[in-house]
């Protein structure tokens, strides 16, 4: 039966007609990495913004600050971006 | 909230982070302890406690509205806490919150010993345990001990309770109940506690509870030269003594501060030990002892700020400033000098 298989992953490489591509294409690539970094910033956002809720609740004058901390996470996203450009 | 789904340590910590920074710092006890009981609760009404001074002036005045206002400003805190509070955050604090249904409990139980009317022993209680309201007023309608003891059934104080009642029975004094409800409510506290990362700060501040707590019932025990033996009062689960070593130890106080001195909590509480060393009376080495401990939980709270140590920190300062407002009212009733009065504060 070993004798077989360098047989078979040939006929397996050469399925689909072509030569040797990437597992995925590149775009859907750029997709999943933009994808994990929003998941990164929500989960980032999640403490922060807890956080600041409690601490508004207590003394609203914190608004301001609260919301940005908030926010700032935001910028992994931002950057994560980038990669759609160099696909 | 409640004990089920996951913790929200963030939200919490921020409030009580915020909490505690309002809470009356050295230089509001220095003009507290120049004032009388009316410029207090006067005060008092601008700062947290505005809503209880508000409910109560009506009906009280002087330190008695001073006073009833401290314990319901300190219920409703830590009800506040246990109500942000969500998953095992709210488990770990509930825990320690307990001791308020130990201190009433025990409250309950030494109004029937002395025979005080329910309206007194009522305004004594801190509605801040676990406790609902029914067995709290189930609590009060008890007329004897074992009607108290009867309303306890299926709360741990229960059986510890029930057991103590013969050795009550046969002394009349009311240290064997007392003692069954604090050491129930210590050796629960440990009890089932998962212990990681998180946690792990909470349980060495639990040990440092339990192993002052031996301490100082040695000390106490060591001064009034009572025939009693020191390991009866021994509560379990500490690391700094074992029933024997602490009977050896409440002979001699110095062999005592040596033993702290030398053990994982050393290096945080030289300062503290110095005055503890310093001191020659029973109280000011109890105080001490207290700011030792309060020190401790505060530095706790930085070391992991995600876990339950700040709200653990927050909680004894809390009760500390409630301890010193009441102090300072007091004393200026009784008419203490501000030195005399100075002394009896607990100010880190």
């Amino acid at each position: 039966m070993f004798e077989t298989l360098p047989e078979l992953a040939n006929v397996a490489l050469q399925a689909d007609g072509t030569t040797s591509g990437p597992a995925i294409e590149p775009s859907a690539a750029a997709a999943l990495a933009v994808g994990l970094a929003a998941f990164g910033a929500g989960y980032a956002e999640r403490g922060i913004g807890a956080a600041a809720v409690g601490a508004i609740a207590e003394d609203e004058s914190l608004f301001v600050q609260g919301l940005i901390l908030t926010v700032l996470p935001e910028t992994l996203v931002i950057l994560a971006l980038v990669v759609i450009f160099l696909v | 909230m409640s004990a089920t789904g996951s913790s929200n340590p963030e939200y919490v910590n921020a409030r009580v982070r915020s909490r505690r920074g309002a809470l009356f710092d050295d230089e509001d006890y220095r003009k507290f302890v120049r004032m009388g009981p009316a410029e207090i609760a006067r005060f008092m009404e601008e700062s947290t406690y505005e809503e209880e001074i508000n409910a109560l002036g009506a009906r009280f005045s002087g330190v008695d509205l001073i006073e009833f206002a401290l314990n319901r400003n300190l219920a409703k805190q830590f009800n506040d806490i246990l109500d942000w509070a969500n998953g095992r955050l709210y488990d770990l604090i509930a825990r320690y919150l307990r001791k308020f249904d130990a201190w009433n409990v025990k409250t309950a139980i030494r109004g029937i010993y002395a025979d005080t009317p329910r309206e007194v022993v009522e305004t004594d209680l801190i509605r801040a345990g676990e406790f609902d309201d029914r067995r709290t007023e189930r609590l009060l309608e008890a007329t004897t001990i074992e009607e108290v003891i009867d309303s306890l059934d299926g709360t741990i104080y229960g059986r510890p309770l029930r057991e103590a009642y013969d050795d009550y029975e046969e002394s009349g004094v009311l240290v064997p109940l007392e003692n069954a409800v604090d050491r129930a409510f210590y050796e629960n506290l440990l009890d089932g506690l998962v212990v990681d990362e998180a946690t792990e700060q909470y349980r060495e501040f639990l040990y440092a509870e339990i192993d002052f707590r031996n301490a100082r019932n040695a000390l106490r025990l060591a001064r009034s030269g009572a025939d009693i033996d020191p390991s009866e009062y021994y509560i379990p689960g500490g690391r700094l003594f074992s029933a024997a070593e602490l009977s050896q130890l409440a002979q001699s106080p110095d062999e005592l501060v040596t033993r702290i001195r030398d053990s994982v909590y050393g290096d945080r509480l030289s300062s503290a030990l110095d005055e503890l060393e310093q001191a020659d009376s029973l109280i000011g080495f109890e105080r001490a002892l207290e700011a030792a401990l309060l020190e401790y939980s505060g530095s706790l709270g930085h070391v992991f700020p995600l876990s339950v140590s700040p709200v653990i920190s927050y909680i004894l300062a809390k009760e500390r400033e409630v301890e010193n407002i009441r102090a300072i009212a007091r004393g200026r009733e009784a008419g203490l000098t501000e030195d005399e009065i100075e002394a009896e504060l607990v100010i880190l």
